[in-house]
């Protein structure tokens, strides 16, 4: 692709590893070694056949949803690339920088995925599991492309990053994700605790107790929870519960995949109400129902704290 | 990665996965230990709403909940459990126990294993009030 004046643009042809596909063999190997230390120590964490074999399928659909849906973004940020006229090339620190930004971007796209409902139609499936360990962390979206939170990636590419190399970093986070999300790491060194995202904030970030929801969206570095005050440390004194506000009653990953999709659909077409109401059930936060029948986050915490007033202004609260 | 050597990882890594964990001894379901085990798991899923009555079942692998707004039903989802309500499921008598037919996306389905007293007393409590 050429510039407009007809000058070749430095960043012509090139081309990133697909890192996620690299990391499968990577991530059976680590999945063998968490299982096998849990059956051998008898702590660390917990397993469960057909949950596992659930996450497993919901990550092998991730990726081929990917090969199959992937143009579209890919397109879109393509044409994002044809209309900039900046370029900042591949060097080494262009790519850190880079990389920092797009987590930049997990933090919102990640934070939009728990707010807004039609985003957590897609997201749901990750928090799904009432389990917590590496096969957790691959239990991935197969609808990511139907929310269309590519969009948040659009300033990346305006600014001059081109596109390959903005998903060779989104797909260096989601690696760095994979490890965080297990119960056989306690705590990391103060100093790693303070910026990056550790097996312990993202624990909370799993858990349905009132305290932990809507907490630690952050992807690689944690700060941003902290900057946007949506921090929350893992409390000693209160274990996560892991899963849904409802849990699934299914193990079928395409009733994990899609059944909050039925859900938004389900609700937004029912007779008797308005068009506000109808658009609400799309973009409103989980829980939110035209009649107050359901409760959000919010109102999860407020029932919580009547039952509980000592704690609040505790974290969390 | 090419197609053709992750296609058979992926496929050969899931299966190995299951059958390891499943030789661990890591798929049998919850088992509630008594009543009060039963009632925590029903309030997990619906906290606003405490149980007026548990009835366990022989194996502790389920229970009915009756609470003000209804009956309902807590089951093991492998090593956890779940619990609904059962507004307009329509009961029937399997093998093993019921089956216990949902219109909810999330859990259309219930089997519950049960003996043959339970599976014969259950649907009635099921429907009428105690
Ligand atoms: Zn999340
Ligand atoms: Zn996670």
């Amino acid at each position: 692709m050429a510039q407009p004046d007809g000058a070749p643009r430095m960043t012509d042809q090139i081309t990133f590893p697909d890192v996620v596909s690299w990391a499968v063999p990577f991530f059976i190997a680590a999945i063998l070694i968490e299982v096998l230390w849990i059956a051998m120590k008898g702590k660390g964490g917990r397993y469960e056949t057909r949950d596992a074999v659930t996450s497993l399928i919901m990550g092998a659909g991730n990726v081929a949803s990917g090969l199959l849906l992937g143009f579209i973004a890919y397109g879109f940020f393509m044409v994002l690339w044809a209309l900039t006229p900046l370029d900042l090339g591949t060097s080494w620190w262009v790519i850190a920088v880079c990389f920092v930004l797009d987590d930049l971007r997990y933090y919102w796209v990640h934070r939009f995925g728990h707010r807004i409902r039609w985003v957590w139609a897609s997201h749901v499936n990750h928090h799904s599991s009432q389990h917590y360990n590496l096969t957790t962390a691959l239990r991935q979206t197969w609808t990511g492309t139907f929310t269309f939170m590519m969009i948040v990636r659009s300033p990346l590419i305006l600014l001059g990053f081109h596109p390959a190399m903005v998903l060779f970093c989104g797909g260096l986070n989601l690696i760095y994700q994979f490890w965080i999300h297990t119960e056989a790491i306690g705590k990391m060194p103060k100093w790693f605790e303070a910026v990056m995202n550790t097996p312990s904030h993202h624990r909370v970030h799993h858990g349905r107790n009132a305290r932990y929801l809507d907490a630690n969206y952050a992807g690689v570095f944690i700060v941003w929870d902290k900057l946007f005050g949506t921090y929350v440390p893992e409390l000693e004194e209160e274990k996560p519960d892991y899963g849904l506000v409802h849990n699934l009653g299914t193990f079928n990953p395409l009733r994990v995949a899609f059944h909050e999709w039925v859900g938004i659909f389900k609700d937004a077409t029912q007779p008797g109400i308005t068009w506000r109401d109808r658009l609400n059930y799309c973009v409103m936060p989980p829980g939110w129902s035209h009649d107050g029948s359901r409760d959000t986050s919010e109102e999860i915490k407020r029932k919580y704290l009547a039952h509980h007033p000592e704690k609040r202004g505790t974290p969390g609260f | 990665m090419p197609l053709h050597i992750l296609l058979p990882l992926v496929v050969l890594g899931i299966a190995g996965i299951a059958v390891l964990l499943h030789l661990i001894g890591w798929s049998k379901p919850a088992t509630l230990a008594d009543d009060a085990a039963a009632k925590r798991a029903w309030l997990e899923e619906f906290p606003d709403d405490p149980p007026k009555r548990v009835v366990l079942s022989h194996d502790h692998h389920a229970a009915l909940i009756e609470t003000e707004k209804g009956h309902g039903v807590v089951w093991p989802m492998g090593a956890d459990t779940t619990a609904r309500y059962l507004t307009d499921a329509k009961i029937s008598r399997t093998g093993k126990g019921l089956r216990i037919d949902l219109p909810d996306y999330t859990a259309p389905r219930i089997h519950l294993t049960l003996d043959a007293e339970e599976a014969n007393q259950w649907p009635s409590l099921m429907e009428h009030p105690a």
